[in-house]
């Protein structure tokens, strides 16, 4: 399972092996406060393959958050269906193998993280001294080791963050569904939760998750899904979008030998601007037969957040 | 997986939550004043005052627990939605009914603890002023009970329908004044015409009755006697009845709720 990779369409492989997540034509609508349907999700359809990280992206009101509800089986979908590993997302015997954390993670003020983690592993199907290690292992994980009895209200939201967290982990799940994970955390926090994700991706669980933090997700993702207005906009692998986003400069002295390069009038430096490394490599071949002295090569990686930003104003 | 192991753990959540909110200083109060209540009659001397010192306690002890039951139940699931408790529940492996049934034991749970501790409470304190306890108490005690899982029942099913407030104001209504009700519909039945006549049966029908459960009065009375087997057989299928429509009818709007 190491490392395993499946291309973004997999159901049902040669080998047998089916999709952590398909979700197929799927509809999510409410009913707004006067009274009409606001159509959230539309025919939304992806996968994502056993093992895979994915980050799921949007802007706010994009409908992340509906097709994870759709997906968790707290919302009815209008059309369409969500299915976890080969089987119907709402049923039961899909919930016990996926973890997930809610966007806003609150747990029952009166209990402790250990009594808390201790009543969601039970109806995990966790028992005895193998739940209660479990527990403590997790919250130890998330840093919360000194504070397993202290009662939920008393902890800041960083660390009922941790603790959602530690209950998402409960029953070591094939499938993680992460909604807004790393909203409260402190930057620390982030990284051991980065830690935590990309140890629980070395042991070949799928994670799912959404995120407004960009550069969270260009460390931890596979592939990336722009969704926008309840449409998918963008699907794109994350090795293949930071090889097409890097941007090539080359400066040299002496007149322009491509369309598009700048010279500077009063050092006589020329800059020229590629997509890609096999340009830049014609332009300084060009360059030294023309006799020129080439000064410089840069190398700028472009930006997710850029990326992202021209996908959906594309989109719209 | 063992349904009752899921069931057991939400119960005693439930009843964690309770007794660290601190819900039972509530009836800690209360207890105080049962106490108080019951100190003041014996200073004045409790001689030929038995029977009423004894169904007040009843009558006190079934207000108190009915109240403490619609409360802490019907508060309950809208709780759980508001404080976005319910998420973390919905996501594990276990069914909406799971999650109800459980919920509602623990309010059960929460209901039957408070309402022991008020009885021992105030036994104690009508004991200390040599009022003496007869068997036909104990049964009072356990049909009292019974008549708490009905309650917290239709707590329950009000509050998966309505705001938790309405759902609580609406509880009282039904369960307070069932009896009026079921009175004012008998009578109606026996005056109103034949056609329309069973409208007010069927009402009745509907209607939780909950009196049938308190035989305080009668308990207070030491002329009266054991209540017969069969009639605890029938309030018991009555309960168990009851208890299950207010909950199908529960999960019957809980079970495709969006969340």
């Amino acid at each position: 399972m190491n490392g395993l990779r499946l291309p973004s369409n997999c159901a049902d492989t040669d080998d047998g092996m089916k999709c952590a997540i398909e979700v197929n034509n799927l509809c999510v609508s409410y009913r707004g406060k006067d009274g009409r349907s606001i159509q959230a999700v539309q025919n939304l359809s992806f996968s994502v393959g056993q093992g895979e990280v994915v980050g799921f992206l949007g802007p706010n009101g994009a409908g992340k958050s509906s097709t994870l509800k759709s997906m968790m089986g707290f919302v009815q979908p209008k059309s369409g269906e969500c299915l976890v590993f080969g089987e119907p997302s709402w049923s039961e015997s899909s919930r016990s193998r996926i973890g997930y954390l809610p966007e806003v993670a609150m747990y029952y003020p009166h209990l402790n993280p250990l009594e808390t983690l201790t009543l969601y592993g039970e109806l995990q199907g966790l028992r005895g001294q193998r739940l209660y290690t479990q527990a403590m292992d997790l919250l130890n994980l998330v840093g919360l080791g000194k504070s397993t009895r202290t009662l939920n209200r008393q902890l800041s939201k960083g660390m009922l963050q941790r603790v959602g967290i530690a209950q998402s982990l409960l029953g070591s799940p094939d499938l993680l569904v992460l909604d807004e994970v790393t909203s409260g955390l402190d930057p620390i926090g982030r990284q051991e939760l980065r830690e935590i994700m990309l140890d629980m991706r070395r042991h070949g669980t799928t994670i799912f998750f959404s995120s407004h933090e960009l550069a969270e997700v260009e460390m931890l993702c596979d592939r990336i899904l722009i969704i926008d207005q309840g449409k998918l906009v963008d699907e794109k692998h994350v090795g293949n979008l930071k090889s097409n986003l890097r941007k090539f400069s080359l400066c040299y002295l002496g007149a322009p030998q491509s369309e598009g390069a700048l010279t500077n009038s009063t050092t006589g430096i020329t800059t020229a601007r590629f997509d890609s490394k096999p340009e830049l490599i014609e332009a300084i071949a060009q360059v030294q037969s023309a006799g020129l002295e080439v000064l410089d090569v840069v190398t700028e990686e472009g930006s997710l957040e850029q990326y992202f930003i021209e996908a959906i104003q594309e989109a719209a | 997986m063992n349904k009752i192991l899921i069931w057991r753990a939400l119960a005693r959540g439930v009843l964690l939550e309770s007794i660290r909110r601190k819900d039972l200083w509530v009836v800690a109060i209360l207890g105080f004043i049962i106490v108080c209540s019951a100190g003041a009659l014996g200073f004045f001397g409790m001689s030929g005052l038995e029977s009423f010192a004894k169904d007040l306690a009843a009558s006190v002890l079934g207000g108190f627990s009915t109240i403490l039951a619609i409360v802490t139940t019907g508060r309950l699931m809208p709780e759980e939605t508001k404080n976005r408790t319910l998420y973390p529940l919905v996501a594990r492996p276990i069914s909406r009914f799971d999650l109800l049934f459980g919920k509602f034991l623990g309010g059960v749970a929460v209901a039957w603890i408070s309402f022991l501790i008020l009885c021992a409470l105030t036994a104690l304190a009508l004991s200390i002023f040599g009022v003496k306890m007869e068997p036909i108490m104990l049964q009072y005690v356990m049909l009292k009970m019974m008549g708490l899982v009905v309650v917290c029942a239709v707590s329950l099913m009000l509050s998966t329908l309505m705001t938790p407030s309405a759902a609580v104001t609406m509880s009282f209504v039904i369960l307070f004044g069932s009896s009026m009700l079921s009175r004012g519909l008998l009578m109606a039945f026996s005056t109103a015409d034949p056609g329309v006549a069973p409208f007010y049966r069927v009402i009745n029908g509907v209607l939780p009755q909950v009196s049938l459960f308190d035989i305080g009065g009668r308990a207070a009375n030491t002329n009266w006697r054991l209540v017969p087997l069969w009639v605890i057989g029938a309030l018991a299928t009555y309960m168990v009845l009851y208890s299950a429509a207010m909950l199908s009818l529960s999960w019957a709007k809980f079970r495709r709720q969006a969340l």
